[in-house]
């Protein structure tokens, strides 16, 4: 355990950083540290969290996806059109669902691994490609609500717990399995290491890859399916706060934006930080405006200071002033 | 006067000592050698004083004024540069981009002056004779050799008093490298210093005034260059009696065929090759550099496309990735030319370099088992007697022969039993040198398959039962028994040059 501590001091890092913001989000709010309020904070952060799972995958792998948002957004419309508020749909609507998501993973995958492009032009093309499919097939017109048995996963409580809460745990556990105990996590963190030394090594380069977007796809379908239970219906864009809290969470847990390090139990502290963050700005009184630059300048910051890639920056400069 | 002199030099990383008490002196207008093994000090010592990293004790006296160098900057202000074995150029800007990086000749308008670039970029590579290279050529396109070239030009147009050259050689062929050591001799002339680092004793013998040996990161000894044995330098170097570099050798190869290889061709580089490997053999293959030596390896591996039928242990076989090259006990391993790009994940443990490519071995359910992969490590780690302080300490700190014998590790634990050596002993000391020969030979009387190219020709000669020159993409003769030398080897591989 002391040699994970040891490799990981990022990851620490990240949940240390966790530990002390709420301390000081309590200061400002003194009703934050209740237990429905940490309980409303779990479940926003299991979003960010989920998401951010396939996330991880991508970027330890050394690319990035950017697709996220519509396949959360098209995930989540075309749940709400197809089960019309009825549950029992639900029994092949989503693993139809997470069958498309896993689909369009592979497609990214494909042109990644297989064709060489650039993991940023890919997965924005799809991206791109997925909104105006959606916005063909829907024209725009509010979807039915969502069905309550979707509403009770996001919402609902089991035991005192949220369900999501458990979700995302059963999922962590599924991740740290991966990354830690499965060839593809020797695989995975050797891709983003040195593709060349990868291959040479005899690593399925291009099948590693795949799969780390087939992970990232899922897993943005399912978050866009329990974000409908969340907030009782489906609606365009509201998947696109999740581009840029996915990759911020990866990178305030330790992860290397260049690939190669990390892991998911990181990722799990970026989440909450970035959800903690949310809750600490509105109590400091700002406007919306205001609090938009805040929080991109904190998670700014917080990226800097824990980010490998900035560290080793960092260490750079240091030694040219000395 | 000395130009430079070192005195009580001390270098800590944590708890490791990488310099203790080192002294060094040297004069103006020689060339003076920096000998050890690797993990001596060498690296440290010329680190510290090209600026990359600052001492923690001692003194160093340059014109006899204190010298202690902030960075590389500082350092070439003092008229010192060094050219590296890790090299620093930048691959998408051109030859003399890299050349001038950062002392670009400037227009009164503060941009970059191209004419008088090209200009100085001419006037240089002609000064010194340098091997053909174009100005203009975009530095990726550029073999790992003449990167190296470029590298020493990079460091010449510093115009230096005291040029550090790190195992410049290494990476050159031949007469790339004859070239290199007349430079040294000329810039000595010129009144400079020119400190020079190489594994190679017959460079050194053959261009060195003085010489300087370092063992356990402090200074053995320093003599004249004239008045010294090579087996006494060898013995301070190594801090013991080595019997001899090469091991005896004695053919253990029997009839069975391990590799046979029949019409190989690979881009324009490689043209109908055919040669048959045996079991237990050590097969050299030799020729001047660029004839095909690194598209014959690539290709077998399957890192590049080829075409040819290749026949493993009898079975007709197609490699179409590396991943089905190391496939099962039959398969291929490769010891890469390029240890740092190709071979290890620097920023990974020696544990996770060493089963990268056997996780299978050690998975059970589709779970790893730590303790199986602790025993495979423990087992090479043993076997090849790799020093590191743990299996969990990164490839990249490792030194350079330690890091090759990682790779070695690697290699044997995929169980392949026919293997491709690239220049396995490229930057590796002497004493490492030494076990990876009676290593080859050892795998060898086991029933190993051995196909090995070495830049350095008289490894070739020492240590293969038979030698392949490849001229143009084919083999241009087969050598054997007592035709095996340096000159033979040289004739096959220039003969049709000559009469082109």
């Amino acid at each position: 355990m002391s040699a994970f501590l040891a490799r990981n001091r990022l990851i620490v890092l990240a949940y240390a950083g966790m530990v002390v913001l709420l301390l000081v989000t309590a200061l400002f709010s003194p009703g934050f540290l209740s237990v429905s309020n940490m309980r409303s904070t779990v479940v926003l952060a299991a979003f960010v969290g989920i998401v951010a799972l396939g996330q991880t995958f991508v970027i330890i792998g050394g690319g990035i996806d950017l697709s996220v948002p519509w396949v959360l957004n098209s995930a989540a419309i075309i749940m709400a059109l197809l089960c019309g508020g009825q549950d029992l749909p639900l029994v092949w609507v989503m693993p139809l669902l997470l069958a498309g998501g896993a689909f369009i993973g592979f497609i990214n995958g494909i042109g990644v691994a297989q064709f060489g492009v650039p993991p940023i032009i890919m997965t924005l093309a799809t991206n791109v490609i997925l909104q105006g499919l959606i916005l063909v097939l829907t024209g725009g017109s509010p979807t039915p609500s969502a069905p309550a048995l979707i509403q009770f996963l996001s919402v609902g409580r089991l035991g005192g717990f949220p369900v999501i809460a458990l979700i995302w745990l059963a999922l962590t556990l599924v991740a740290t399995l991966l990354l830690s105990k499965a060839a593809f996590g020797r695989h995975l963190y050797a891709l983003g290491t040195s593709a060349t030394v990868a291959e040479f090594s005899g690593v399925p380069t291009a099948r590693t890859t795949i799969l780390t977007y087939v992970i990232s796809g899922l897993t943005a379908a399912f978050a866009g399916m329990l974000l409908t239970g969340y907030s009782g219906q489906a609606y365009l864009g509201m998947g696109d706060a999740y581009l840029f809290t996915s990759i911020a969470a990866v990178a305030i847990g330790g992860a290397s934006i260049l690939g190669g390090s990390g892991h998911y139990l990181g990722t799990v502290a970026g989440a909450m930080v970035l959800t903690i963050l949310t809750g600490l700005l509105p109590a400091l009184n700002l406007s919306s405006g205001a609090l938009l630059i805040v929080y991109g300048a904190v998670i700014l910051l917080t990226v800097s200071i824990g980010s490998e890639t900035f560290a080793g920056l960092g260490g750079r400069l240091r030694r040219k002033e000395g | 006067m000395d130009l430079v002199t070192v005195n009580g030099l001390s270098k800590r990383y944590g708890g490791i000592v990488a310099l203790s008490e080192a002294t060094f002196s040297a004069r103006a207008g020689e060339v003076h050698a920096l000998l050890g093994e690797n993990g001596a000090g060498k690296s440290t010592f010329i680190q510290i004083l090209s600026g990359a990293v600052q001492h923690d004790g001692g003194s160093i006296l340059v014109d006899g004024q204190d010298y202690r160098p902030a960075n590389p900057d500082a350092a070439q202000a003092r008229g010192i540069a060094a050219v590296f074995q890790e090299l620093s150029l930048i691959p998408d800007l051109s030859v003399e981009q890299n050349i001038w990086f950062r002392h670009e000749p400037r227009t009164w308008l503060g941009t970059v002056n191209r004419t008088e670039m090209r200009r100085k970029t001419l006037a240089l590579l002609e000064k010194y004779n340098f091997p053909a290279l174009r100005p203009d050529q975009e530095l990726r396109r550029l073999t790992l050799a003449e990167r190296q070239i470029v590298e020493i030009a990079k460091g010449l147009a510093k115009d230096p008093r005291i040029l550090i050259l790190d195992e410049a050689t290494s990476a050159l062929p031949a007469r790339e490298a004859e070239w290199l050591l007349n430079l040294t001799r000329q810039l000595a002339a010129e009144g400079r210093l020119v400190i020079f680092i190489s594994h190679r004793m017959a460079e050194v013998r053959a261009i060195a005034d003085r010489l300087t040996i370092f063992r356990n990161g402090s200074t053995v000894a320093a003599h004249e260059a004239d008045a010294v044995s090579d087996n006494e330098i060898v013995t301070q170097m190594i801090g013991r009696h080595l019997d001899r570099l090469y091991p005896e050798r004695v053919s253990t190869a029997t009839d069975r065929i391990a590799l046979g290889v029949k019409g190989f061709s690979s881009g324009s580089r490689l043209s109908g090759v055919d040669f048959a490997l045996r079991e237990g053999e050590v097969l050299g293959v030799g020729g001047l550099q660029g004839h095909g030596q690194r598209e014959l390896f690539q290709a077998l591996f399957g890192a590049t496309k080829a075409s040819g039928s290749i026949e493993l242990w009898g079975k007709p076989v197609s490699i179409g990735n590396p991943r089905q090259a190391l496939t099962g006990k039959d398969g291929i391993a490769l010891v890469p030319e390029d240890r740092r790009g190709q071979g290890l994940l620097l920023t990974k443990s020696v544990r996770e370099n060493l089963t990268l490519s056997v996780i299978k071995r050690f998975t059970e359910n589709g779970l790893l088992s730590r303790q199986k992969e602790a025993a495979l490590v423990k087992e090479m780690v043993d076997f090849l007697r790799i020093k590191a302080g743990t299996s969990e300490q990164l490839a990249g700190t490792l030194s350079g022969g330690n890091q090759q014998k990682v790779i070695f590790g690697k290699m044997l634990l995929t169980q392949a039993r026919v293997l491709l050596l690239y220049d396995p002993t490229r930057g590796v000391d002497v004493g490492t040198k030494g076990e990876i020969f009676q290593l080859m030979r050892d795998l060898a009387a086991k029933g190993y398959a051995i196909l090995f190219h070495s830049s350095d020709m008289s490894e070739l000669v020492h240590v293969a039962d038979r030698v392949l020159v490849m001229r143009n993409g084919r083999i241009a003769a087969t050598l054997e028994g007592d035709h095996i030398s340096e000159e033979e080897i040289l004739r096959a591989a220039m003969l049709e040059t000559r009469a082109a």
